[in-house]
């Protein structure tokens, strides 16, 4: 079965190439942008870890005396609630930190299940081709508008393209099981371009949940994400502006050095960009 | 040939752009109403919701009209009398025009009533039947003269009729009753129809031949506009004249504003938590009576409120008739509801959840569940999207255990009745009654109340009701609320305390 | 050539077939509607209702049903609107459509220049601040991005209005919001399209023949970028609509993204078929287009 064309001119410019380890490495690290971006994501990662040890208040004890506290900066704020308080009066740093726990969560989760869908798919159906993998570009196609399938493409026309190596030949001809083929030669190459989309992927989850949230699905927790935190706090903006425009920096900065790391680390595996 | 092709796409794309640009004309005669959306359709008597009646209140009349102080005033009745206990006579007022130019007759109000009450036909289609459920029959006397008869004597009639639109009967015949509530809709009000952008704008133009005269604008237009930074935002700047619904917290945002103002009035809108009688621990008094002392409603409605509130013993208004202000408020006393909750038997405090569907009122429902947390009613707060999922959990299987947060505004009738026959009545039931509320003698007592017309009679009945309930906690009893509107400080217009908007009394300041 | 496209038509009409199952398998197993149209009412006339819709009949009647009727633009009425789904699914289609090939225009203008700038003046200064700024757009949540802009424009500076789609300056707002969000991918396409070929041969020959720099740039590197892009926004399209939905109920716009998201909240059936359905075949539709738009414009492509 032809593949489709345009796709995969895409998936190839997303896709990386196999540039030797450390060269690659080096290029990364050394890359301002990218630094910028892993450090940040230390701090969210460290803390959505750290949460429950490092926050100065109970994110969901609430103080009808305390509403809407400005943050400390601000005249009216108080160095006990340094990001200020909301509309009934919790702690607006303690729900920030929680709030990078769940969101990351949530992001990862959506991007692990697309993962195990989606290279499944792309492994089966780049390998095995024919009828196959007409029925699984098929379903992809009935689902494109959703980005993870984007995902399902890469990795076959990865895999598509591997197939045709030598080396992949060699093993077949000496009679080499499929499945072992599959997992020992093919899946290894294809995994930094797995390891890139999924990154950007985790960025869009984060993004899709805020999303998600605006629009009115979900119930109330304890802990929100952030997503939940800027649809809570949109309506009072005028008077709060603390209290939806915080979480959606929150968002911007962990969604952008995302973005910074996996896109620098696209252009450090790829040969072609040098 | 490939040069040409982005200028092509540019071209598609300019052609693609089918922006309407219409008169987005905001001239001094206009005042611009913001809404949170539009009712499905322009008919008053196929819907039932507030933004609809909104709307429909400047197009269409009744039979009474109530006045800023909530007296009853002529509107297309120029009187009305009981005849006996179960009619009501109603003298018509005579030339009123309908929008097409057609003159109102007695045919036209019957008509009006026979659409909703359907007689004969087992499946109704108007989902306001079961306000006026109550009518048997409605009789043509003469040209100027209609009864209603009502099969048992009914003290809310006069009430009901307030809101009861009185449409043409000739012109739905001839247009059809989709198109008559959507492009060619026909009433007797103040403003008539132009055009309706579904979703987007409902744009009217002053009657010139209204009864009451010419109202001081020229036009009237209701936008949707679904979120309320926007609507706050969209006043600031003028885009409209007047929002509803403003948060408390958004008060002092507008009201320090140049160009805004603020409107506020008490309401008959009433805040409580149904509780579930069915099931434990609220199947024992003491802990309903430790829920009602657990709460602090004077910093609610401090705090929370603005101070724009008033807490009441029960959920009986203090406008509404059959108020009782003898029967005493529960007092905030945490410690005593501490004692109670261990008398039923929660030592240890006990695990509940309440619901709610009052998205609106989010942060009120987390305060009230905190303070329950407080003295041991640990409470999970699950906030619901109002919609058929939340109807069908709530009204229809009844599974809101251990309560539900809500608010109720009795459709804008000042009657003890409105609200207690929907969240007590057990059988065949009320609203809410249906499944949780089990006081026994309640039902009795209620349908003794709304079947006199003795005024002394029912004010007996529901001083009795009240105390009754004070007594035996159905619910946990709050406050009521006033509708606060944000106003532009060129329009002259103030907050009614039956939250309609009758845009008539709107005048341009100068 | 031909055979190649009859293949993609015929792919076409399964991935149709293949929505259609999806959209009324989702909906009906999210619950009986019925119980949500009317929750008080006793079963007998839940019966009836039921049995009215045609929800009582065994489900793949039911399905055929659906399809038949799909066809002919046939989705029955909306249980909210009581009009016809169709009618009010179709009425504010262009308005959606307008808005995302608006934001389109507004990142291609945006992405062109820094993009081909970007290109050019690789690893600068330049290159590096672009990238990061254009790539705040994409990490902002697209409602975020609206509701700033409204309050510093409209509101602050009162230079355009705060919401609504009935004027031309109404219709900037929401088309750079949704914009802005779009913009990244682009000039990250076009920035390593251009990259592609600024060394080839027959760019140096051009420089070497000595035509000016940027003539060289625009013409024949450029057009290298224009198949990548027009791919992109094919495959983007999906996320386009969904951000098309966060915007139009920041701006008030009213279009297909607000009444499928009203509808999917009450569930509306008949409005959530129509909607989908259509959506799907757009997005679709736009995809083939795009296939056969990239045969033509590069018959050198060859077909396995």
């Amino acid at each position: 079965m032809a593949v489709t064309l345009p796709q995969q001119a895409v998936a190839y410019e997303v896709s990386v190439g196999t540039a030797s380890g450390s060269r690659a490495w080096r290029r990364f690290a050394l890359n301002p942008a990218a630094l910028a971006g892993m450090l940040i994501l230390l701090v969210v990662v460290g803390a959505a870890l750290a949460a429950p040890w490092v926050v100065p208040h109970d994110p969901a004890k609430q103080s009808l005396l305390r509403r809407f506290t400005p943050p400390v900066w601000q005249t009216g704020g108080n160095a006990a609630y340094p990001l200020g308080t909301d509309q009934v009066g919790r702690d607006v740093l303690s729900r920030i930190v929680h709030g990078a726990r769940i969101s990351l969560l949530v992001g990862v989760s959506a991007v692990i299940v697309s993962l195990l869908v989606g290279v499944t798919a792309g492994l089966v159906s780049g390998f095995v081709g024919g009828k196959v993998d007409t029925a699984i570009g098929t379903v992809v196609d009935v689902t494109l508008s959703f980005p993870q399938i984007l995902l399902t493409r890469v990795v076959r026309a990865e895999v598509m393209a591997l197939r045709e190596k030598e080396f992949i030949e060699a093993a077949r001809a000496i009679g080499v099981g499929r499945l072992r083929i599959i997992f020992r030669h093919v899946l290894p190459n294809t995994v930094s371009s797995i390891v890139v989309m999924s990154t950007l992927q985790v960025a869009q989850a984060i993004l899709a949940e805020a999303a998600l949230s605006f629009l009115g699905v979900g119930s109330g927790r304890a802990y929100p994400t952030w997503g939940q935190m800027i649809s809570l706090g949109r309506d009072f903006v005028t008077v709060a502006w603390w209290l939806p425009t915080l979480p959606g920096l929150a968002i911007l900065v962990t969604v952008l050095a995302i973005n910074l790391v996996g896109d620098r680390l696209r252009d450090a595996l790829d040969p072609r960009t040098t | 040939m490939k040069r040409r092709l982005p200028g092509l796409v540019v071209l598609t794309l300019l052609g693609l752009v089918a922006v309407p640009i219409g008169a987005g004309a905001q001239g001094k005669d206009t005042l611009t109403v913001a809404l949170p959306s539009h009712a499905p359709t322009l008919d008053p008597h196929m819907h039932f919701e507030r933004v609809g009646i909104l709307v429909n209140i400047n197009m269409f009349d009744s039979l009474l009209h109530r006045s800023a102080k909530l007296e009853f005033e002529p509107s297309l009745a120029l009187s009305w009398k009981a005849l006996n206990d179960t009619t009501w006579e109603f003298k018509l007022r005579k030339g009123v025009k309908f929008h097409d130019g057609s003159i109102l007759t007695a045919e036209d109000v019957k008509f009006s009533f026979d659409r909703v009450l359907e007689p004969g036909k087992e499946q109704k289609k108007s989902p306001q039947y079961g306000n006026v459920r109550a009518i048997k029959e409605v009789k043509i006397v003469n040209a100027d003269t209609i009864h209603l008869i009502t099969d048992k004597p009914f003290p809310l009639l006069l009430e009901r009729v307030v809101f009861f639109p009185i449409v043409p009967k000739k012109h739905i015949e001839k247009v059809g009753e989709e198109a008559f509530g959507s492009t060619a809709a026909v009433g007797t009000g103040p403003w008539k129809l132009v055009e309706w952008k579904r979703d987007q704008h409902i744009r009217l133009e002053a009657f010139d031949q209204h009864w009451r005269g010419k109202p001081a604008f020229k036009y009237v237009v209701f936008r949707a506009i679904p979120e309320v930074a926007t609507a706050v935002a969209e006043l600031k700047t003028g885009g409209v004249d007047i929002i509803r619904n403003v948060n408390a917290d958004l008060m002092p945002d507008i009201k320090s504003h140049p160009l805004t103002r603020i409107s506020t009035t008490p309401i008959l809108r009433v805040h409580y938590i149904s509780l579930d009688m069915r099931s434990a621990p609220f199947d024992k008094k003491a802990a309903r009576q430790a829920a009602n002392y657990a709460i602090d409603k004077q910093a609610m409605i401090q705090k929370m409120m603005a101070g724009l509130g008033r807490q009441v013993a029960t959920v009986v208004q203090p406008a509404a008739f059959g108020f009782d202000p003898s029967v005493p408020p529960y007092p905030y006393d945490p410690k005593k509801a501490k004692e109670l909750l261990a008398q039923a038997g929660y030592p240890n405090g006990v695990d509940i959840t309440l619901h709610s569907s009052s998205v609106d009122w989010r942060p009120h429902f987390e305060a009230l569940g905190q303070m329950l947390t407080e003295v041991g009613l640990r409470t999970t707060v699950k906030m619901w999207d109002p919609g058929p999922a939340w109807n069908k959990f709530f009204q229809s299987e009844g599974k809101a255990t251990n309560g539900q947060y809500g608010n109720w505004g009795n459709y804008s009738v000042f009657d003890a009745d409105a609200v207690l026959h929907p969240l007590y009545h057990t059988e065949p039931g009320g609203w809410i009654g249906k499944h949780y509320a089990r006081v026994e003698g309640l039902d009795k007592l209620i349908d003794e109340g709304r079947s006199s017309i003795d005024q002394a009679k029912r004010k007996r009945i529901y001083a009795e009701i009240q105390r009754m309930i004070r007594e035996e906690a159905p619910s946990i009893f709050l406050y009521t609320q006033n509708d606060t509107l944000g106003i532009s400080k060129k329009v002259a217009y103030e907050a009614r305390p039956d939250e309609w908007l009758w845009l008539f009394a709107a005048k341009p300041v100068n | 050539m031909s055979a190649f496209l009859i293949r993609r038509l015929l792919r076409f009409v399964v991935v149709c077939v293949g929505v259609s199952v999806v959209t009324f398998s989702i909906l009906h197993a999210s619950g009986d509607p019925v119980a949500l149209i009317m929750p008080e009412a006793p079963e007998a006339d839940r019966v009836k209702l039921r049995e009215a819709l045609g929800l009582s009949d065994p489900l793949p009647t039911q399905f055929v049903r659906f399809v038949t009727n799909a066809a002919r633009g046939e989705f029955g009425r909306s249980f909210f609107y009581r009009e016809p789904a169709f009618g009010l699914v179709i009425e504010r289609m262009p308005t959606t459509l307008a808005l995302t090939c608006l934001a389109v225009a507004v990142a291609l203008a945006v992405a062109l220049p820094v993009g081909i700038y970007s290109a050019v003046r690789r690893n600068t200064v330049t290159d590096h601040a672009a990238t990061v700024v254009v790539f705040l757009g994409q990490s902002m949540p697209v409602f975020w991005i609206g509701i700033m802009l409204m309050l510093l424009f409209a509101v602050q500076w009162r230079l355009l209005p705060v919401s609504g789609w009935d004027t031309w300056p109404s219709v900037v707002l929401p088309s750079v919001t949704l914009g802005a969000f779009t913009t990244p991918l682009f000039m990250r396409i076009i920035r390593s399209s251009m990259l592609e070929v600024i060394n080839l041969d027959y760019v140096r020959t051009a420089r070497a023949k000595g035509l000016s720099e940027w003539l060289v740039i625009c013409r024949h590197a450029l057009r290298n970028a224009a198949l990548p892009i027009v791919t992109v926004i094919g495959l983007q399209f999906g996320l386009l609509l969904g951000g098309a939905v966060l915007t139009e109920t920041v701006f008030a716009v009213p279009g297909v993204g607000r009444l499928l998201v009203r509808a999917i909240v009450q569930l509306d059936f008949p409005i959530v078929q129509a909607g989908v359905f259509l959506l799907a075949m757009i997005i679709v539709s736009v995809n083939f287009l795009v296939d056969v738009l990239y045969v033509y414009l590069n018959p050198t492509i060859r077909l396995r």
